[in-house]
């Protein structure tokens, strides 16, 4: 079992390369540019959430800028 | 000239797969499914990008770039943008990295090699045609190009088709279709996995069955190539006789049946392959030095392999 | 590892074939987009606490995204809250609960500007309703490095909120607020991607509840957020798994931690289920007073503290110590290549016994929220 995970990860490395953190190549970037993979937030489901977390919990947004208030209690 | 159509046809796998000739083979592009309008649009996009290159390179068009160099040569100048002088970088590389072998300037042999009538050349005509052999000796400045004798000529047949695949392959990815294949007559770039995450299986076809395959890999990402002596060739006196020739003796290469090579892009698994056709023995650790997966299956039928997985059928023929 | 392994032969002619033209795509990470969407989605929420049927909220909104001449997009929101129902005056008190009936209108316009290292975002937020203004302006930028693996975040906003409450306790009040974002979000494998942001918000003026009794918070607030996001995707199952970390710690005292995790599998034809879970914790409010109340006086009035100094106080229950739980579940479906819905069903608890630090905050009914949300949009 052991070897053949150091196997399989020994031969992937020649073809995804995934050879140190952060030194992925451009052709390598497919599946990261699903949006799921991304940080955008900016999607209406996440606003909704947002809001009512935002009404109901003391701590509030930290990951964006500029959301505006609203008197919502 | 009409241009060939383009057929569409969908898998039951939520892909949708673009079936069109270009580059001299059977050429598909394979997407996902989920929008088709906006599927065939991308399809048509890479398409168009695949006819580009071969409307621009292809030696056999009298109006390419291609056949003005070589219609000037030992003559005059040639003006060439930066697309093609780029061309000319690589194929600088691919003849320090072969030693020499991989020249763009020895496709003069053909003219002694006819594989239609099956005929070996004599060794006069050979050694007359390899005095028009040798890319380094190509007189190039900025913007321009002139090959210094008569009857010298280039193509970029070597690694166009594979040039190709990569652009098209780019457009597609720009487009943020990351589930898909480019296949150029069997040079196929992959943009990523299939829709549903699993990877693409890659038939590796046998050299000495043009109907079957030797092996099939298992990929997400990046490129299969191969080069093989079974695409023009012919037989005589008990041996075969391909079109992948030595430019050095001008004799056809015979040491191995076919060469596969992964790499990220189509370009470099595409060179890789041919190169190691032309290292003949040599190519054996050349590829041992690339480390990239391959598969070459040598004169005597063995198959020699560095896997990126498990093959999941080695079965020879 | 692989690159070093590779001889110099066969880097060679990769890089050669890296010299090329066209071969890599560009820009991709921040490409505008080439198509438009408009969607209308609704809300429905509904909380309670046991013996009380709290507040309802009914938010039909509008979203829309088109880009517009060349590197140039549009998207906002515009978004109106039906609120009704009670909420207490005192911490969970059901008796002389506050009724009220409340419309918010709201929009959210976001213009960004897609460029060749980046991208620039402007924002502006505005939300009325008849006790309650507020207006926001906000400026958010990218900058990715040349191999785009690393991109750099910076945001800053503004908020300039007026408060008019219908029972008159206060009169043209304002609260105005700054913030300011820096990050770094960072490729680390084909298929790992992590973002660390800092966040800091500082604020003066009306910060008290005006329809809570004794409500009285200080003019001033001052919050430090800490967020990590590690996104992983799944080759085999062909998921993704989205997990994020906040740690906030503020003037009012309270630290909080929120954990996340939502995983996003595709599933055949079209469909996509999106299972999530989230927790939070907070610590009290130092100004927040527990229900100990006066033994002759009785409730709303508290043991051992005088009001004729008008103290800083609040009975908030936001401002109690406290841990929440949400269940989520989504589904969406790509139903013809232009259109495309989902419904979403989430599940929200907050107790004081689930908090893990903080002092304790007894005697505080625990609040259910429970909320649906459907959506459909088209693309062209």
């Amino acid at each position: 079992m052991i070897r053949t995970l150091i196997t399989a990860t020994a031969l992937c490395l020649p073809l995804v390369g995934c050879a140190s953190i952060g030194s992925v190549e451009p052709w390598q970037k497919g599946v990261l540019a699903k949006p799921e993979m991304s940080f955008d937030d900016e999607q209406a489901s996440t606003r909704y959430n947002e809001h009512i977390y935002s009404s109901r919990e003391t701590t509030a947004g930290g990951a964006s800028v500029g959301g505006g208030g609203c008197g919502c209690n | 000239m009409v241009t060939p159509a383009v057929s569409q046809t969908y898998g039951g796998d939520g892909l949708i797969r673009f079936a069109f000739e270009a580059m001299a083979g059977p050429c598909e592009i394979t997407l996902a499914a989920i929008d088709d309008a906006r599927a065939r649009h991308l399809a048509n996009l890479a398409i168009a990008e695949v006819r580009r290159i071969e409307h621009k390179y292809s030696r056999y068009r009298a109006d390419s770039v291609v056949s003005q160099i070589n219609t000037w040569a030992g003559v005059a100048w040639t003006a060439c943008d930066a697309e093609t002088e780029a061309l000319f970088g690589y194929a600088d590389a691919l003849y320090a990295a072969s030693g020499g072998l991989f020249d763009i300037s020895s496709g003069v042999l053909r003219r002694a090699w006819d594989f239609h009538a099956q005929r070996i050349p004599t060794d006069a005509a050979l050694a007359s045609l390899r005095k028009l052999i040798g890319w380094t000796r190509a007189e190039r400045e900025s913007g321009r190009i002139r090959l210094p004798m008569i009857g010298m000529e280039i193509d970029f047949g070597g690694f166009g088709k594979e040039y190709a695949a990569d652009r098209a392959a780019a457009l597609l990815l720009e487009q943020n279709a990351i589930h898909g294949l480019v296949n150029l007559a069997g040079d196929i770039r992959v943009l990523g996995s299939k829709p549903d995450g699993s990877p693409w299986r890659l038939g590796i076809r046998d050299p000495r069955n043009p109907t079957g395959t030797i092996a099939d890999i298992e990929v997400s990402g990046g490129a299969l190539a191969t080069s093989g002596d079974y695409e023009r060739f012919f037989e005589a006196n008990g041996r075969r006789y391909c079109h992948i020739l030595d430019p050095r003796s001008g004799m056809p290469v015979d040491y191995w049946r076919s060469v596969s090579v992964l790499a990220p892009l189509a370009i470099a698994a595409g060179s890789h392959a041919t190169i190691v056709m032309l290292k003949q023995a040599a190519g054996k650790a050349y590829l041992d030095d690339t480390g990239l997966p391959y598969l070459a299956v040598d004169y005597d039928g063995h198959c020699h392999r560095r896997s990126v997985q498990p093959v999941a059928r080695m079965s020879l023929s | 590892m692989a690159a070093t392994e590779s001889t110099p032969t066969g880097a060679l002619v990769l890089m050669a074939a890296l010299a090329l033209p066209g071969l890599l795509p560009s820009a991709r990470a921040e490409s505008a987009p080439d198509s438009s969407m408009i969607g209308i989605r609704n809300l429905h929420y509904r909380e309670h606490q046991p013996n009380l049927e709290r507040i309802t909220v009914n938010s039909p909104s509008l979203v829309f995204m088109t880009p517009l001449a060349g590197e140039w997009t549009l998207n906002g929101e515009l978004v109106i809250d039906n609120l009704s129902g009670a909420s207490p005056r005192y911490h969970t008190a059901i008796s002389g609960a506050s009724n009220m009936q409340d419309k918010r209108t709201a929009a959210d316009l976001r213009l960004k500007r897609t460029l060749s290292n980046g991208s620039v975002t402007l924002g502006a937020a505005y939300s009325n309703e008849n006790d309650y203004r507020s207006a926001a302006l906000s400026i958010q930028g990218t900058v990715d490095s040349g191999d785009r693996n690393t991109t750099l975040l910076w945001g800053l906003g503004g908020a300039n909120d007026k408060i008019n409450p219908v029972n008159l306790a206060v009169r043209d009040e304002r609260k105005r607020s700054a913030d300011a974002l820096l990050g770094v979000a960072q490729v680390l494998t084909p298929v790992d991607v992590a973002q660390l942001s800092l966040g800091y918000t500082t604020g003066h003026g009306y910060y008290s509840d005006p329809y809570k009794t004794f409500d009285n918070r200080p003019r001033e607030r001052r919050q430090t957020a800490l967020t990590a996001k590690w996104n992983h995707h799944f080759n085999a199952s062909g998921g993704s798994s989205r997990l994020s970390y906040r740690y906030a710690s503020d003037s009012y005292g309270v630290r909080s931690h929120t954990i996340g995790e939502e995983y996003v599998q595709p599933i055949s034809e079209g469909w996509t289920l999106t299972p999530a879970l989230r927790y939070y914790t907070q610590s009290a409010a130092w100004f927040y007073a527990d229900p100990n109340y006066h033994p002759i006086l009785g409730p709303p009035f508290l043991a051992g503290i005088s009001l004729r100094t008008r103290p800083i106080l609040s009975l908030d229950q936001r401002l109690a110590a406290f841990g929440a739980l949400t269940v989520e579940f989504k589904v969406s479906k790509q139903l013809t290549p232009e259109w495309a819905a989902d419904l979403k069903l989430a599940r929200y608890e907050q107790r004081s016994s689930w908090r893990i630090f903080g002092g304790s905050s007894p005697g505080l009914a625990p609040l259910t929220a429970d909320w649906i949300e459907v959506g459909i949009y088209r693309r062209w």
